[in-house]
């Protein structure tokens, strides 16, 4: 079949692709030796081995302080204990024939006793303990900071107060100038 | 008559065993230029040498290839550590080979081609040349193929393998290119 000689050179002969062939092997590659120069560098794969396995230890050994920190914190400053009383039972009205002077006062229900809900991602701080000479100056330092704090209050109410009394027609008169 | 496209798309399967025993001296090859044997290279560029000048004579004038051969050859060798898969040499030269013909062409080289005084009074010569420009204006994917097979000796199933091609669509591509080539040919005296 001619297809096939075209195809991997079997079968019956094409006259004319036999005469193609004939023609254009006078360009065929002439075999010509591959010169590579002396000093070019040799191609090699590189091996990114070692690196990756120093990677991954330094990488285990981050993740292992981490945890080691993080149990050990959790260790010195233990969780701080949720007080829990039970709450007290709503109390019972009872219809009395009595008249209202002679009832017991309502009873109201305890806020302080209310079951208190600590919030367990919240940080915890520890309570320092402080001598007596500590304490008067801590108490000092926060009496300044209310005096501050008062006074910035008042400076900042009357500068509200200034800006509300001013006459709005300085502003129709300023407009030009606003544009 | 020609095949049809199922004909040739069925036979095309045949020489496996053929690729299969040069994609393995590929690999021992490849492995052993990494190792750091340049001889190993030349035995590379012995065998794939004809795929590349094919490549290039049907994209590049004439008078450029043996010397882009060359440069192709010593750009693989330096770059041969990026090849993954090392029975992939063949298609991955030969795609070095088609981008180096794109730049020659991006370039704009200023070449003249050899005409037939300058190259003497060879008939058999120009003739070829004649030939092969007409092949260098088929469709793009004929071109290679017609080279490969009609200039360079190769036979279908050494094109599929080396190139990477499927051996169905190297069929294909042959039969058309040549269906065409024919009727180029029929304006031309003497064939």
């Amino acid at each position: 079949m001619k297809d096939d000689y075209l195809w991997d050179k079997t079968g019956e002969p094409d006259p004319q692709i036999q005469q193609l062939e004939e023609i254009l092997g006078t360009l065929r590659y002439q075999p010509k030796p591959l010169e590579i120069p002396e000093d070019l560098p040799v191609s090699r794969r590189k091996n990114y081995f070692p690196w990756l396995a120093i990677a991954a230890a330094l990488l285990i050994a981050i993740l292992a302080g981490g945890i080691w920190l993080s149990t050990r914190s959790r260790n010195e400053a233990p969780e701080r204990q949720a007080e829990v009383t039970p709450q007290a039972p709503a109390p019972v009205e009872e219809k009395s024939p009595l008249p209202a002077e002679s009832k017991t006062p309502e009873r109201k229900p305890d806020s302080r006793k209310e079951v208190i809900a600590v919030n367990r991602h919240r940080p915890k701080v520890a309570t320092p303990v402080l001598s007596k000479h500590e304490r008067e100056e801590a108490l000092m330092a926060k009496e300044q900071v209310m005096v501050a704090l008062r006074l910035t209050t008042e400076k900042l109410s009357l500068v509200h107060k200034k800006t509300q009394n001013t006459n709005p027609a300085n502003q129709i008169r300023n407009q030009h100038r606003v544009g | 008559m020609y095949a049809t496209a199922d004909m040739l798309l069925t036979n095309a399967q045949a020489p496996a065993a053929e690729q299969t025993h040069e994609t393995a001296i590929e690999v021992v090859l490849v492995k052993a230029v990494l190792e750091g044997d340049r001889d190993g290279f030349t035995r590379l560029y012995d065998l794939y040498a004809p795929l590349v000048h094919g490549i290039l004579l049907a994209r590049v004038p004439r008078a450029e290839v043996d010397d882009l051969v060359q440069d192709i050859f010593l750009h693989a060798y330096k770059k041969l550590h990026t090849l993954r898969d090392s029975s992939l040499f063949g298609p991955w030269i030969a795609m070095i080979a088609r981008n180096r013909a794109v730049d020659f062409h991006r370039r704009k080289h200023e070449t003249v081609e050899i005409n037939d005084e300058l190259r003497g009074s060879n008939t058999q010569d120009s003739r070829a040349t004649e030939i092969l420009e007409l092949i260098r204006n088929l469709p793009e994917a004929y071109r290679e193929t017609l080279v490969l097979r009609l200039v360079e000796g190769m036979t279908g199933p050494e094109i599929a393998a080396r190139t990477g091609l499927t051996a169905p669509s190297v069929r294909v591509n042959l039969h058309r290119g040549m269906k065409l080539l024919r009727e180029q040919l029929g304006f031309m005296e003497g064939l």
